[in-house]
């Protein structure tokens, strides 16, 4: 049972923001302005977020609208809650340094794990895209 | 006020542009009969071509201005100082400073045309400019490929390029007497223009609202009235210009496409609260609709016309929407209810702040999108269908009424009623081609990706199989088994609601079916009697499936599983690797509970019985001693035991029961007084006691600090 369409009846004046996951793992952050069956969203003065470990950093991104197919799930972030977290924002280009640093990281642990298993006559076949089965 | 329609604004829109085009050519040919004069030599000579590539040169520059204003580059806010204030919104439109350089591209013939044809501010982003910006941001976009990016680097993005909201809120200076709601209404009419045609389907309509008649026609035929008030357009051609839209695209643009979203940005106001402005030839024209709306029609319409918080009618009367719950298509959680309401409450409390989009969409609208989604999660079985989140609130209430114990008592928790609904006919999926392999994947909408269900390839030879396959056997075993022990529970809990005589009846039979066809299939047809069960109770899985079907099993069968599970103990236990027996222990414990004394002696010989390559009977108990499982299993048959012989009630017991009974208990008693024990998953409290009458002081003394160490409490109040 999705609690979003529910809950998004309190857009109605309050500055209630919205948090929603994509399939590509992006998170953006804005006012959800309209909605429909499909879960195709319409955001206002949105904010794409990005993570890396403790440090985020915003984008501003606009107005978008995203396709309800790549929508892994949608949430109201409540305002009033207290904000103690322990992440630290940066800003954009140095959370964009980091992400550039972690693929990195990422890719060059990848690369040594497939000639490692090459030197041993193994192959891992690689998962292009997640959604396939 | 000339009212055109849509097919004079065409043709106005059509003679515009021959118009021009004829001037354009004009322009290139020398022998133009009448205005050849007027024309500069210059000019004279020119082909064609000149004045095309001047035309194609303009649009070049149209998009680019269109390209930056949409993808970044605005670097020229620091770059030029002689532009003056960048966030000064009315820099944009027009006023051009004295520095930029006129066009260059721009062929002089061209200027008396410019005025009218392409408003004076397109003029105003000037390929210098331009090449200016590109320089600066260059750089910057081979750092950053993203222009969003680019943008909020560079700091000082211009309030345009940022968010269009901040656009039209600042436009709205233009608009003096405009007031905020026309205003609000105009941005509405654009954004929902697209959107309308999806609600405006008159089954969805009539799906969603059943206490709104009278609907049918007024949603098409009023949805497009600003075709009707296309004549003022001309009038508004300047003020048009201003906006940042209008800056992009000339002004014929605006004229081409009637429907077009640029038009329809038009205040589209109701007629009623606006009749008084409808003479001024502000930018507020009275459409004349089709028509007459009526309050009442106004309320049910949706799309381009859809009445907005107005004090005269509307379907909410006031900003906040009250929210309505979905009718009696499913009913939610009262938990969910409950933090629904709670969560509607504290926002109601909040001061309204004022959001110009706040409401986009309407209250209609939110909620026939709920109804469909609630629609979709329609089931005859809910508990099936959305375990999850009838458990996740199932617990929360257990867990509120739990908290709440100590303050009010025991409180009914709000049972959850979802109206009986009769499920659609199912769809079988299954569709097999002939001569494939296993099934194909066929994609629907009610299984959009179908895996191909793997077909097992049967091994006709049972001794040929090796041990893993049997083991994957008994697994696939166990999951069938475990789809027939769901729907046995469901049955146990339908049961629970009011059913008819009949029906009731009609579902015990099956139920009983049910439950012996998983005893019988839990007993391997090869092994010896003895050793039924055990492939099954080996495995994990096998465990919790007994231990689920253990309450729905006759008495006899019952203590058929609990003795073959005391038997064959010292197997279970050292092959229990995960530590999953316990979860046998409650089952087993209310079948105890039922067991004559007669019973109970013959299921205690099997936990005094010495192992064949033992002589010592009290190596099994030893082991038991080391088990949770094992331990509580004995403490609970000792506890039946006694409870038995402590009670009134007669105990017909065989011959030697009493000797073996006696027997037991001291040989338990001893053996436990001496190992060293395991904390038990619970220990009855007349176990002491009926140690007390068998044995003496000592022994019972060291019993007794034996157990409580291993507890941790003290075993029997002394």
């Amino acid at each position: 049972r999705t609690a979003a369409p529910l809950s998004c009846s309190s857009k109605h004046s309050t500055k209630e923001k919205h948090l929603v996951l994509l399939r590509d793992g992006r998170t953006l952050i804005g006012f959800l302005r309209s909605i429909d069956q499909f879960a195709n969203l319409v955001f206002h003065q949105t904010v794409e977020r990005i993570h890396v470990g403790k440090k985020f950093g915003d984008i501003p991104r606009g107005i978008f609208i995203v396709r309800g197919e790549n929508v892994v799930l949608l949430g109201e972030i409540d305002m009033d809650k207290p904000c103690d977290t322990v992440l630290q924002q940066v800003s954009i280009e140095e959370i964009l340094e980091e992400q550039r640093l972690q693929q990195q990281a990422k890719q060059e642990t990848e690369k040594a794990k497939v000639t490692a298993l090459k030197d041993r006559g193994l192959s891992i076949p690689k998962a292009d895209n997640l959604d396939e089965y | 006020m000339a009212v055109l329609s849509t097919a004079d604004v065409t043709l106005v829109f059509s003679s515009l542009c021959t118009f021009f085009q004829e001037t354009e050519t004009a322009v290139s040919q020398p022998q133009w009969p009448e205005n050849g004069g007027q024309w500069s030599d210059e000019e004279g000579g020119a082909g064609m071509d000149e004045c095309g590539l001047a035309e194609m040169a303009e649009e070049d520059e149209e998009i680019d201005i269109y390209n930056n204003e949409t993808f970044g580059m605005d670097m020229d806010t620091e770059v030029v100082d002689t532009e003056g204030d960048p966030t000064n919104p009315l820099f944009q439109f027009g006023e051009k400073p004295p520095a930029l350089p006129a066009l260059p591209s721009l062929s002089p013939s061209s200027p008396p045309f410019s005025p009218r044809a392409r408003p004076q501010l397109r003029v105003q982003g000037p390929p210098g400019r331009r090449g200016r910006g590109q320089r600066g941001g260059q750089a910057m976009a081979q750092m950053f490929e993203d222009p969003a990016v680019v943008r909020t680097v560079e700091g000082r993005p211009s309030l345009q390029s940022l968010d269009s909201a901040i656009v039209d809120v600042g436009s709205v200076s233009y608009w003096d007497d405009l007031d905020p709601d026309a205003w609000m209404l105009s941005s509405y009419e654009r954004t929902r223009h697209a959107s309308g045609s999806v609600l405006q389907d008159p089954a969805i309509v009539c799906v969603m609202d059943s206490h709104a008649p009278g609907r049918g026609p007024n949603y098409l035929d009023s949805h497009y009235p600003f075709s009707n008030s296309s004549g003022r357009r001309g009038g508004l051609r300047g003020s048009y210009s201003n906006r940042p839209f209008g800056q992009r695209c000339p002004s014929q643009i605006n004229t081409m496409l009637p429907s077009s979203p640029i038009v329809s940005r038009r205040p589209f106001t109701t007629q009623q609260p606006y009749n008084q402005v409808g003479g001024l030839p502000s930018p507020r024209p009275c459409p004349s609709t089709p028509q007459p709306l009526t309050p009442k029609m106004m309320q049910l319409r949706f799309g381009a016309n859809s009445p907005r918080p107005s004090p005269f009618y509307s379907p909410s009367s006031n900003r906040v929407q009250r929210f309505r719950f979905p009718g009696p298509v499913t009913q939610l959680h009262p938990q969910h209810r409950r933090l629904l309401s709670q969560r509607q409450q504290r926002s109601q409390r909040k001061p309204d702040s004022w959001d110009p989009y706040c409401n986009l969409m309407s209250a209609k609208e939110k909620e026939w999108i709920i109804r469909l989604q609630m629609i979709q999660l329609q089931s005859e079985n809910p508990h099936l269908d959305d375990y999850y989140y009838q458990e996740y609130y199932r617990r929360m209430e257990a867990k509120l009424a739990e908290e709440e114990l100590g303050m009010r008592g025991k409180r009914e928790p709000p049972k959850l009623t979802t109206p009986y609904v009769t499920k659609m006919d199912s769809y079988t999926p299954v569709v097999h081609i002939e001569g494939s392999l296993g099934q194909v994947a066929v994609s629907t909408c009610f299984s959009p990706r179908r895996a191909i269900n793997a077909v097992a390839a049967h091994c006709p030879h049972e001794e040929l199989k090796d041990i893993r396959q049997q083991r994957l056997d008994v697994l696939k075993k166990i999951e069938k088994l475990f789809m027939v022990l769901l729907e046995v529970e469901e049955g146990q809990r339908m049961k629970a609601q009011v059913l008819g005589e009949g029906e009731e009846k009609g579902l015990m039979e099956k139920t009983e079916i049910k439950v012996e066809y998983i005893y019988s299939q839990l007993q391997h047809p090869d092994l010896e009697a003895e050793e039924e069960f055990l492939p099954c109770l080996l495995v994990s899985k096998g465990k919790q499936l007994l231990a689920r079907l253990l309450p729905f099993l006759s008495h006899d069968a019952a203590l058929k599983v609990l003795s073959m599970v005391t038997s064959h103990l010292p197997v279970l236990m050292s092959r229990d690797s995960d530590e999953s027996l316990p979860v046998l222990y409650p089952s087993l414990r209310i079948v105890i509970g039922g067991m004559t004394f007669s019973q109970l002696i013959g299921v205690l010989k099997d936990f005094t019985a010495s192992l064949p390559d033992s002589s010592d009977g009290s190596v099994c108990l030893s082991l038991v001693c080391q088990s949770k499982f094992g331990l509580s299993l004995l403490y609970a048959l000792l506890s039946q035991g006694e409870r038995l012989l402590s009670s009134d009630v007669p105990l017909e017991p065989s011959i030697g029961d009493f000797e073996t009974w006696t027997d037991t208990v001291f040989l338990v008693a001893s053996q436990l007084s001496q190992s060293a024990l395991v904390e038990p998953l619970l220990l009855p409290s007349n176990l002491l006691t009926l140690f007390c009458r068998y044995l003496d002081k000592r022994t019972i003394h060291q019993l007794k600090s034996n157990m409580e160490s291993a507890t941790g409490y003290l075993a029997l109040p002394s």
